[in-house]
């Protein structure tokens, strides 16, 4: 059939812009083995550069390459000089935390500079089409092409024959032994961002212009699409990136074909799930590749944790359980409750990430089956509001954790892509399953919170009723954490092969542990589906993942006073910011990469 | 409280509020502070362009308002809190409106799973929740407190199905809609009127927002092989899938739903959106009075910039407002009953604006009939492309 060629010619052309962001992360995993969450906005950076010089300076298409190419790699390098190489020694995680702050700085630049309005970005090519099928292609798809396609080969020959490349390799192997056969390693990493945000910047020109369109909000998705490229074709390796992007293009393409256009992105995530499960380390990856290292485990900080005496805890849930009583305003209890919803959501995530080392990306999901199980208990079957939130939870335990099974075997950054992965495919179903989720319209006029037959609709209840059940549940985690079981799970972060050797099932006890932070992350979205009434496959979305990892990061991984610690300040400080309006990210972006940069442990520290 | 106590509490403190509302106006004349106006939108965030087009839109009314002097002489303000248009973020501030007492309205927020989820704390807060961009059906159903001027996609539609089908003759569509609250309810409304007027709809394809690569999906349209391309999309996509569809060969009639009439409509699509039919609620060479004051005076602020749809949303949203806190005075039941008593309020989107108390709308927008010619928008001369 004619169509599967224009739908083949498609998926390679859409593949070619995928592959100008993925080359450049795999460029970086190679060798700092680090997922950098901000080439997605090195990419906006570049895009908005090549607005001002084709549109303002009219520069001729070769020099606009030029100028992008170099304005993007001086911003490529400040961040490796200032925002990651302080962080050499610290946590295998602080890194990455710093990635997406500097991404929130970066976007908000952009942003506050060019304002949100999107822009046109003039192709500065002849727009001739040549007839493919019965399809066209322009010189840009073309240019496309040629420029993810060269870049991966210049890059090849760079590595292999080149000595700055030999030391990229030797620092990526192995950085210790590099440095003591005198490889500058800073050198080396130094060459290698300034690559990598070089050609990020040019491939969010090309991008631009390849759709006349430039807008703040791109960068996510590019990273994004990026990331799931890069780790398809094997993480770390340069054609693998290329061929993976292809890949991710045409597997896009054709799912449109079959099954139509809304389910587009979930064929790419499921695409990445099903490599990851079949080959952890991508497609591509050599059989010598070293593991992947476990991201915590036995990178995590030295430090003591914090003690906080348990008088002192006690008087602190006191002071929180008496507030209401004081005439506090009800934005102030708004506050409290987001903090306390979060707060469940965080010892959900802490016990995962922090206690038995699987990093989750994807955590919202969580938040988002407990919310529509709560909602249609309460709204189709009449189930008291009380036993639809507990039925929330219980099917996030089962749910969540027969959906986060297939990562259990993989390590290291895998898990925490793969558990993005299935964050999106989750809210994709959610939109797509229209029958039971009602799709895109949502579910309104969910019942407000009650409990044993008494509404529960001031804030002061509400708050009381949120304060209890993380109280509860902190509880609950503290008990466990202490218990055998709990050393076991650390036993498992800290070295699996020695918990392996003495006996542990490693997928036993990750079960138990997404089954317990199942439940806490889904009695948090049923609690929140009756605060709002309303909700649609958008109220749960990334963003609140990242924010919860950011938040148990923050804390201290594993330190439950912690989770709840960070979660009041982390909902807190863009409030108190809020006077701040369009620049307030921009100070959450600088106050998280301060804290990443000079307590990377965490508040009270890893337990 | 039940609703017998509550209509009879509204008839009771009818009378009371008359007296009371000449009492406040004449101690509010006193006050130097102004009447604050609360509003939850998004100023960062992948929203960030909409609250930024909001803010140009209030200005511009504030401005007004202030010349022919103000609220019964007194100032207006607002202060803009950022949501991000996250629900999280919208009920604390819903709730920071709530208990600030100097509030007497709110406005917004963007998207519906923000705005809804405030909805139930503006409802028991007694706190007015306009959201003049909430077309989702339920918005108004979450209770006396939430009015909204978003023209419902009931209305509109059946009138862009009209355009394609009676006026250009299309009979049968493809339907490319945005997978939200908005674009699925809007290309229910249209499906259902296109049909009535006799076209087939061979195919419909949802995309998400995000989406930035169309080339696939149109091929899907193509070999559909309709005569006419739907596009309920707003400025940025619809412009992207005119491009591509341009690209990939598809020369079909394309018509488009009011929201991407837009100056950037044109900037970002280029060429490929010559010939793109839309309705639209107004534009700049309308005759109407209150459409030549709003270009005029959006251009003279903003430096001879185009305004557009979202521009005037929040322009007239403003200006409702100052027309209920004329009658209704500031205290917050009282502006909530003004909403049933305003008449004709001068508006760029309806001409007159008069809410349907049953509905909490307005309804009856106006429609123009318009076709992109030599790179403007231009009102169609009823000649096919």
């Amino acid at each position: 059939m004619a169509s599967w060629l224009d739908y083949t010619i498609n998926g390679l052309i859409v593949g070619n812009v995928y592959a100008l962001v993925a080359v450049g992360l795999a460029l970086i995993f190679g060798v700092s083995r680090l997922i950098n969450f901000a080439q997605g906005s090195i990419y906006l950076v570049g895009a908005y550069i090549g607005w001002v010089a084709v549109v303002q300076l009219h520069t001729p298409l070769l020099l606009t390459i030029i100028v992008v190419a170099v304005a993007a790699a001086i911003v490529g390098l400040i961040i490796e000089r200032f925002g990651l190489r302080p962080l050499q020694n610290s946590v295998r995680i602080a890194p990455l935390l710093a990635t997406i702050g500097i991404s929130f700085v970066l976007d908000q630049l952009v942003m506050l500079t060019f304002s949100p309005n999107p822009r046109a970005l003039p192709s500065q090519l002849p727009d001739v089409r040549f007839q493919v099928g019965n399809g066209t292609i322009g010189p840009l798809d073309l240019l496309i092409a040629s420029v993810g396609i060269a870049s991966a080969l210049l890059l090849f020959v760079f590595l292999r024959y080149t000595k700055l490349g030999w030391a990229v390799r030797a620092t990526a192997q192995d950085r210790d032994a590099a440095m003591q056969m005198g490889v500058d390693v800073n050198r080396v990493n130094q060459a290698v961002f300034g690559i990598a945000a070089a050609l990020g910047g040019v491939s969010g020109m090309l991008v631009g212009m390849y759709y006349n369109q430039i807008d703040t909000a791109m960068s996510l998705q590019a990273t994004l699409k990026g990331v799931v490229a890069e780790v398809v074709g094997g993480a770390g390796n340069v054609p693998g990136a290329v061929v993976g992007s292809l890949l991710l293009g045409l597997v896009e393409s054709y799912g449109v074909a079959v099954f139509g256009t809304s389910y587009r992105n979930l064929f790419a995530f499921l695409l990445l799930v099903v490599v990851l499960v079949l080959r952890p380390n991508g497609l591509f990856a050599s059989a010598r590749q070293a593991p992947p290292e476990p991201l915590t485990g036995t990178f995590i900080a030295p430090s003591r944790p914090v003690r906080i005496p348990r008088w002192a805890l006690l008087v602190a849930v006191g002071g929180f359980a008496i507030l209401p009583l004081f005439p506090v305003s009800f934005y102030v209890l708004q506050t409290l409750i987001n903090a306390w919803l979060l707060g469940m959501l965080a010892l959900s995530l802490t016990l995962v990430a922090g206690t038995v080392g699987q990093v989750s990306l994807g955590h919202a999901a969580l938040l988002a089956i407990g919310a529509y199980t709560a909602a249609l208990l309460s709204l189709a079957f009449s189930v008291p509001v009380g036993l639809a939130i507990i039925g929330g939870g219980l099917m996030s335990a089962a749910l969540g954790t027969l959906l986060i099974s297939p990562s259990f075997r993989l390590r290291g950054h895998y898990v925490s892509i793969a558990t993005l992965a299935i964050g999106e495919i989750v809210s994709l179903v959610i939109l797509n399953w229209e029958s039971v989720t009602r799709g895109p319209i949502g579910i309104s006029g969910i019942p407000p919170l009650s409990l044993f037959g008494y509404d529960l609709i001031s804030p002061a209840s509400v708050y009381w009723f949120s304060l209890a059940v993380m109280v509860v549940l902190a509880l609950l985690q503290g008990r466990l954490l202490a218990s055998h079981l709990g050393r076991s799970f650390r036993a498992i972060r800290d070295d699996d092969i020695a918990g392996r050797a003495y006996g542990l099932s490693l997928n036993r006890y990750k079960s138990l542990a997404f089954i317990f932070g199942g439940f806490a992350a889904g009695v948090s979205g049923g609690i929140a589906a009756h605060l709002y009434s309303y909700i649609n496959h958008e109220t749960f979305n990334t963003q609140q993942s990242i924010l919860a990892l950011t938040v148990v990061i923050l804390g201290g991984l594993g330190n439950v006073v912690g989770a709840i610690l960070g979660s009041v300040a982390l909902v807190g400080l863009p409030e108190v910011f809020r006077i701040a309006a369009e620049y307030r990210i921009l100070i959450y972006g600088i106050v998280l990469l301060l804290l990443v940069r000079f307590r990377p442990q965490g508040l009270l520290g890893t337990i | 409280m039940s609703n017998i106590d509550r209509r009879s509490l509204v008839k009771g403190s009818l009378a009371a509020m008359m007296a009371g509302a000449a009492f406040s106006r004449a101690a509010f004349a006193q006050s130097s502070e102004p009447i604050l106006l609360g509003v939850s939108g998004p100023l960062t965030g992948p929203n960030a362009q909409y609250g930024a087009q909001w803010k140009q839109g209030f200005d511009l009314a504030l401005d007004e308002i202030m010349a022919a002097g103000g609220i019964n002489g007194r100032k207006l303000a607002y202060q803009f809190e950022d949501s991000q248009s996250d629900p999280r973020q919208s009920v604390a501030i819903a709730q920071k409106f709530v208990s600030d007492a100097r509030i007497v309205m709110e406005l917004g927020d963007f998207s519906s799973p923000a705005s809804m989820a405030a909805s139930p704390i503006y409802q028991r807060g007694g706190l007015v929740q306009f959201g003049f961009t909430n077309s989702h059906p339920d918005f108004t159903k979450g209770g006396d407190f939430m009015w909204s001027t978003s023209v419902s996609q009931a209305d509109e539609q059946p009138l862009l199905a009209s355009y394609a089908v009676r006026r250009l003759g299309l009979k049968k569509l493809a339907v490319l809609h945005l997978n939200t609250d908005w674009g699925r309810t809007s290309r229910d409304h249209f499906v259902k009127a296109a049909k009535e007027y006799g076209a087939e709809i061979a195919v419909t394809e949802g995309y998400i927002a995000e989406e930035r690569d169309f080339r696939s999906t149109l091929v899907r349209v193509r070999d559909a092989n309709p005569d006419g391309l739907i596009l309920i999309s707003y400025y940025s996509d619809g412009a992207l899938i005119a491009r591509q569809a341009r690209q990939v060969g598809l020369k079909q009639t394309i018509c488009a739903a009011s929201s991407v009439y837009s100056p950037k409509f044109l900037e970002l699509g280029g060429e490929a959106v010559e010939d793109v039919h839309l309705g639209t609620r107004y534009f700049p060479q309308d005759p109407r009075p209150e459409v030549k004051k709003f270009i005029t005076g959006f251009k003279a602020k903003y430096g001879g910039q185009e305004p557009d749809a979202f521009n005037a949303y929040s322009y007239d949203a403003m200006n409702m407002a100052a027309a209920v806190l004329k009658i209704g005075g500031t205290d917050r039941r009282a502006i909530r009953d003004a909403f049933a008593k305003v008449k004709d309020v001068s508006s760029v989107i309806f001409g007159s604006a008069t809410f349907d108390v049953e509905s909490r709308r307005v309804k009856g927008a106006m429609n123009a009939e318009l076709v992109v010619r030599k790179g403007q928008f231009a009102l169609w001369d009823g000649k096919p492309t």
